[in-house]
């Protein structure tokens, strides 16, 4: 009963990266003393069948509970200012109201998954956290200060003499995949440790 | 040799989302492995008899 067609739609679709499903419990939360220890990784996948099937037997972010903080981070990135890989890094975020982030992490997922993102290598990963009122979806890129990745609307690089190529930054092209036309900002972990809920904005688009 | 230079945008296993998309539907099973026992896969999973319980009652 076997034939070709079917064969085709048994094929793995091996991604780029290893990626990491991690979840903070709103409900160990209180339980724990430290900050981060109630974090933990939940699977990690490479596929993108082992992404669905994780995807779709998991709550979206509208269903989570209020507390909840979900990631997707590559494999061996810790979604912590603390990972070595993070530690100079920050994020751009976009705040949607409860319950109406579900398409837009979804399509972030995807993105980052299917290397969409120009500037891939300077992503670390997303979260969606889940708040009372609102809900907020982040990624996280490895070099806060390295504007050119993810800022401006085009990068010219030069591929060889002559052959020139022109590229979406990373918050541009995020912002693009969302159908997003509001503006975003993007704050340094740095700051974000310093002055917690006061940090500043470094960019803006 | 230039080639390898610039790796962005140009390198690597790349996937459309709607491509993506049509996957979907195939992967409906936790995959192997996956720790369903946890407290934390307790509040993450979907619960399927809840959702059915739902369906049935919004369909009336």
């Amino acid at each position: 009963s076997l034939n070709p067609s079917t064969a085709i739609t048994h094929e793995l679709h091996p991604l780029e990266h290893s990626w990491t499903f991690w979840f903070d419990n709103p409900f160990a939360k209180s339980k724990q003393a430290a900050w981060g220890s109630s974090i933990r990784p939940i699977h990690t996948f490479s596929t993108a069948e082992e992404f669905w099937s994780l995807y779709n037997n998991i709550l979206h972010p509208s269903k989570l509970a209020v507390g909840a903080d979900f990631h997707c981070f590559k494999h061996k990135i810790e979604p912590k200012w603390e990972d070595p890989v993070c530690a100079n890094g920050g994020k751009w975020t976009i705040s949607f109201t409860r319950g109406k982030s579900d398409t837009c992490w979804l399509y972030t997922l995807l993105a980052m998954i299917g290397e969409q993102f120009n500037f891939g290598d300077e992503i670390c990963g997303a979260v969606v956290m889940v708040r009372a009122k609102q809900e907020k979806i982040a990624i996280w890129t490895k070099n806060a200060l390295n504007e050119t990745a993810q800022v401006p609307l085009l990068v010219v690089l030069l591929i060889e003499m002559d052959v020139w190529i022109a590229l979406m930054s990373i918050g541009r092209q995020w912002k693009e995949f969302l159908d997003y036309n509001e503006s975003i900002g993007f704050i340094f972990h740095e700051d974000a440790k310093k002055l917690d809920r006061a940090a500043k904005n470094r960019y803006t688009i | 040799a230039h080639h390898n230079e610039v790796a962005i945008g140009v390198m690597g296993k790349k996937y459309s989302r709607d491509f993506l998309l049509t996957i979907s539907e195939q992967c409906t099973d936790l995959p192997a492995g996956f720790d369903k026992t946890s407290d934390i896969a307790e509040t993450l999973l979907v619960a399927k008899d809840s959702i059915l319980h739902f369906a049935d009652r919004e369909s009336y």
